[in-house]
């Protein structure tokens, strides 16, 4: 209650600063008046009665002051003044106040903008109620980082583990939705009972699925997104209940998902996370719960309060053997997972422009100095005048506030815009890209660097204008140097620090960009010009696995008989496009697995013509074809050079069976080029293709292929045309030419390389500002030295290379410095880069050499400038 | 530039209390009741006084309105509010316990 008076009345004090003081000056002429008359009565003449009075007061103006004081707000009134005389210094020299505010905006904008994607993406929480308890479940190997369950793995976690208040798994489960209009597919996934009770989330209108649904037989339900709800039934209220056809099944709806319902993200057949899913259906489990060897259930749960991830995982690894030995289990919260790849890029973008910002400090403080060295004179008559060191310090201090403020309103604005221009350059499947947004958070965080930045590059100068001695200035009239040498060493250590930091940045882009290239001209193992990739899948309901056949076999022919098709094939998947781990287990004919291993290899699916359409090479035997039948394999050459070193695999046989019939031999009749899962990937794994005759494996859904001589997109009627000629009720899905499969699997290392390569960019122009401005400042000042050179009969020659040495000496001690820093820096680059170590002499030693040249091209014009010199000008100067 | 240190400007404080807690005053008269009631002993000078006036103000002890003196001339009034009151007993009481201590400090030293 009374601080609140206080501060009302400080407040009126501030508002009424006019009046305030007007009442000051009357009540202190009241008491003068009083002591003159007192002073009269006591028989003094008017005159010297008043003068008496006026001695006995003391110094008006120092009570008016210390009056002021006593109401704290001089503090605030001399910001003020300060700042409107700090913008009439910056009014005088615009062009320096521009070069500073706008160094400042770029480097402030860029961490603003970058902090908005930082902000959106890592640091807002996961948008389900308590989000910190919702983990991912894997299984876990030497061999498998992170592998899906089993359905009745999983069922057995769910029955026993105590640590989870609810557990759920999710697999990928397109469905197509016919009826009105072209057939399409849609993103979908079958659910156990109570996922979205996992994640938090309500159904908007009906119910989600529980134990009932996971009965084989009840599958037959599906709860549709916001968005399917409103594109495909008009947002129909009464939709609960009403049957649809998905993939010519009649599904009835029993839900409708509100809009925000994000899809937690997963790894395989992945889906991005986001809003990304159409609809869910339940999954059943069906089969023998003994055989367990298929593992293709993602895992979610949420902790009990008070249990931390690890807790979790120790209990489910206890209970683990009990029914899936060799593995161990893994327990990672839900926030790790989906932000976890993208946190280091955006830390190094931190980073990054972290540097930036304190080469632009280090700009302006050498600015500052510059032009508090040439304000000398100016700062003395204020010491002189009474000043104190401290109003002195805080004026210097308001200046650069100001200078930083106005850098961070205009940085501001252009983070705005930066922002839009961020999101939509980040990489393919970058997660949580639509929470990006400059909003109050940003607002603050610019609102603070700012004010930081402002003191940091504004206390240097200001320290250094205050300490001078007084009388030594007066004396100099503010030309000579006597002051000038701790000012010019402080103001080329800054400079040797803006080099050293713009080459660690360079050094960044450098590594980024040898990243970049070995990833463009590695071999990707195919050729993605001309071709086109489709999904299609055939309903269970109505595809039989030998109608399936039939169909794949009729629309092949039709492909490879149409005019503009070279080669098309359909396989299980297609390179780069996330994979699946089918492992299977085998025994290769006359050969017996190291102990405690088996023969083990991911398998595909794969018609004759898909290796040709794909352009992967051939690199022993032949592509397998029709006439083969189901007998004929295909393996890469990771698994030739592991399993067959330095022999022939083509003719060898394996077999899946433990004890195998004639029948069930395989025999690898090609071998073809090996593809990695994605460009960025270690090595190949080993793999094989079976021809899609085989029995044992799904051919619902493939991926298709076709090679042209042209656009590819040209092709995409092609492919529509065949299928719809065969089936009118099938959609053709996920229509994508195989260079942007590929330009996507690039898109994060040029994502980096560019806006690394931006900021380097922008610190090279800083440092390159401030070795200017220290080169053409001790040029300035060394004028007469060179007219004195000159006049002794140095050459113009000798005198550029005087200066020119003193730039380089700068750049090679910043240059020192920065290639020990980004040793130093190295490892946190590792993990971003592709064929470069994080300590590349190349990219060191091109960093090296065109600091120094850009150093060199700084200190050009100042050193014409001092071959310019006219000897008897300069030395009639003094 | 220099200003009174903790205690004469914590005494001064309390004298100005004192002074103004029977009726309202205005500078010149509380400077001259402290010289008459201390027989002179006590100096207030206006650039200690007029801060200090000052400072309670914005302390919320002190309020301050202009009224006409017996001269019939404007000045500036101060009377105690509530909490200036209160304010007064604790330095009245701190006071009181501050020069009895001092007092029996010294004449121990006496003994």
């Amino acid at each position: 209650m009374r601080s609140w008076d206080v501060i009302r009345m400080r407040w009126r004090t501030l508002r009424r600063r006019p009046r305030v003081e007007d009442e000051l000056e009357r009540e202190l002429r009241f008491h003068l008046e009083q002591q003159a008359e007192e002073n009269r009565t006591r028989g003094l003449p008017p005159a010297e009665a008043r003068r008496a009075a006026l001695r006995r007061l003391g110094g008006v103006a120092q009570i008016q002051e210390d009056c002021r004081d006593m109401r704290r707000t001089n503090f605030i009134e001399n910001l003020w003044r300060d700042l409107r005389y700090a913008l009439r210094m910056l009014k005088k020299s615009p062009g320096f106040t521009v070069v500073i505010v706008l160094t400042l905006a770029l480097a402030i904008g860029a961490n603003s903008a970058i902090f908005s994607v930082i902000d959106g993406v890592l640091l807002r929480p996961l948008p389900y109620p308590e989000a910190n308890r919702i983990v991912r479940i894997f299984f876990h190997s030497a061999d498998y980082a992170k592998f899906p369950l089993n359905p009745f793995d999983f069922r057995d976690f769910r029955a026993r583990s105590r640590s989870f208040e609810s557990m759920a798994a999710f697999t990928r489960g397109d469905l197509q939705l016919s009826g009105s209009g072209r057939p399409e597919q849609f993103t979908g996934f079958r659910v156990t009972a109570g996922f979205f009770h996992v994640l938090g989330l309500h159904p908007a209108m009906g119910r989600e699925f529980n134990r009932k649904d996971e009965i084989p037989g009840n599958e037959l339900s599906v709860i549709l997104s916001d968005r399917l709800w409103r594109d495909r039934f008009a947002a129909d209220p009464n939709i609960i209940g009403r049957k649809i056809t998905l993939d010519s099944q009649p599904f009835t709806v029993v839900g409708v998902m509100p809009p925000g319902t994000e899809h937690p993200g997963n790894q395989y057949h992945g889906v991005a996370y986001g809003q990304t899913v159409d609809l869910w259906w339940p999954f059943a489990f069906r089969g023998n719960p003994n055989q367990r060897g298929s593992h293709f259930m993602e895992v979610i749960g949420r902790l009990k309060p008070g249990v931390a991830p690890g807790q979790a995982q120790a209990e489910m690894n206890a209970i683990v053997p009990d029914f899936a030995r060799g593995w161990h289990v893994l327990v990672i919260p839900l926030y790790r997972e989906i932000v976890g790849p993208s946190q280091r890029l955006l830390l190094v973008l931190l980073g990054a422009v972290a540097l930036v910002l304190l080469i632009a400090c280090a700009n302006a403080a050498n600015l500052l100095l510059a032009r508090a060295t040439a304000r000398r004179s100016e700062i003395a008559v204020r010491a002189a005048l009474g000043a104190g060191r401290r109003r002195l310090i805080a004026q210097m201090l308001a200046e650069s506030l100001l200078i930083a403020l106005l850098g961070g309103a205009l940085a501001l604005a252009m983070a705005a815009g930066a922002v839009r221009v961020l999101v939509a350059l980040l990489p393919a499947g970058f997660p949580r890209a639509d929470s990006i947004h400059t909003n109050a958070e940003v607002f603050v965080f610019t609102f603070l660097i700012t004010l930081g930045a402002g003191i940091l590059f504004g206390l240097a100068p200001a320290l250094q204008a205050a300490r001078a001695d007084l009388h030594d200035r007066l004396r100099d009239g503010g030309r000579g140097a006597t002051s000038g040498g701790r000012s010019l060493r402080l103001r080329n250590v800054l400079v040797v620090g803006e080099i050293g930091l713009a080459s660690v940045l360079l050094i960044g882009a450098g590594l980024l960009l040898r990243s970049f290239v070995n990833l463009l001209h590695a071999d990707p193992g195919f050729r993605p010009e001309h071709v086109l990739t489709a999904q299609i899948s055939l309903p269970d309901a109505t595809y039989k696995p030998p109608d399936a056949m039939r169909f794949y076999d009729r629309l092949l022919v039709s492909l490879n008989s149409a005019a503009d098709i070279q080669a098309a094939g359909v396989g299980s998947d297609v390179p780069w496009t996330g994979y699946d781990e089918n492992i299977g287990g085998f025994t290769i004919e006359g050969k017996k697995p190291p102990t405690g291993e088996d023969f083990h290899a991911r398998y595909h699916l794969a018609s004759p013509n898909y290796f040709r359409a794909l352009g992967i090479p051939l690199v022993g035997g032949r592509f397998f074809t029709t006439a083969d039948g189901a007998q004929a394999l295909m393996i890469n050459q990771a698994m030739a050079r592991s399993y067959w070193p330095g022999k022939d695999a083509v003719g060898s046989r394996i077999t899946f069976e433990d004890h195998p019939k004639e029948k069930d031999w395989m025999t690898v009749v090609g071998i073809v080029g090996d593809v990695k899962d994605r460009p960025t990937s270690a090595m190949a794994e080993m793999a094989m293709w079976w021809p899609i005759e085989q029995a044992f494996f799904p051919v619902q859904q493939m991926s298709v292929a076709v090679r042209g001589a042209a656009d590819p997109a040209l092709l995409a009627n092609d492919i529509r045309r065949a299928v719809a000629q065969l089936d009118p009720t099938l959609a053709v899905a996920d229509i994508r030419p195989m260079e942007d499969i590929a330009d996507a699997n690039v898109s994060t290392p040029r994502f980096s390389l560019f806006l690394v390569a931006l900021f380097a960019g922008l610190a090279l122009t800083l440092a390159a500002i401030g070795i200017y401005g220290v080169i053409a400042y001790s040029v300035g000042q060394r004028t007469q030295e060179f007219g004195l050179r000159m006049a002794l009969g140095a050459d113009p020659a000798d005198v550029m290379a005087l200066v020119l040495r003193q730039g380089v000496r700068l750049a090679l001690a910043g240059v020192g410095v920065g290639l020990i820093a980004a040793l130093a820096l190295g490892r946190v680059l590792r993990s971003l880069l592709y064929g470069v170590g994080a300590a590349d002499p190349v990219t060191f030693a091109c960093v090296a050499a065109a600091a120094i040249a850009i150093a060199v091209l700084a200190c050009y014009l100042p050193a014409r400038r001092a071959t310019g010199v006219d000897p008897a000008h300069a030395l009639r100067a003094e | 530039m220099s200003k009174p240190s903790d205690l004469i400007q914590g005494t001064l404080d309390l004298l100005i209390l004192r002074t103004l807690a029977l009726e309202p005053k205005h500078g010149w008269a509380i400077a001259k009741r402290i010289e008459q009631v201390s027989e002179d002993v006590l100096q207030v000078t206006q650039g200690a006084l007029y801060p200090a006036l000052h400072r309670l103000e914005q302390q919320g002890w002190i309020r301050s309105s202009w009224h006409k003196t017996e001269t019939r001339r404007e000045a500036k009034f101060y009377e105690l509010t509530r909490a200036g009151r209160k304010q007064l007993e604790k330095e009245m009481a701190q006071w009181e316990r501050l020069s009895r201590a001092v007092g029996q400090v010294v004449r121990m030293a006496e003994d």
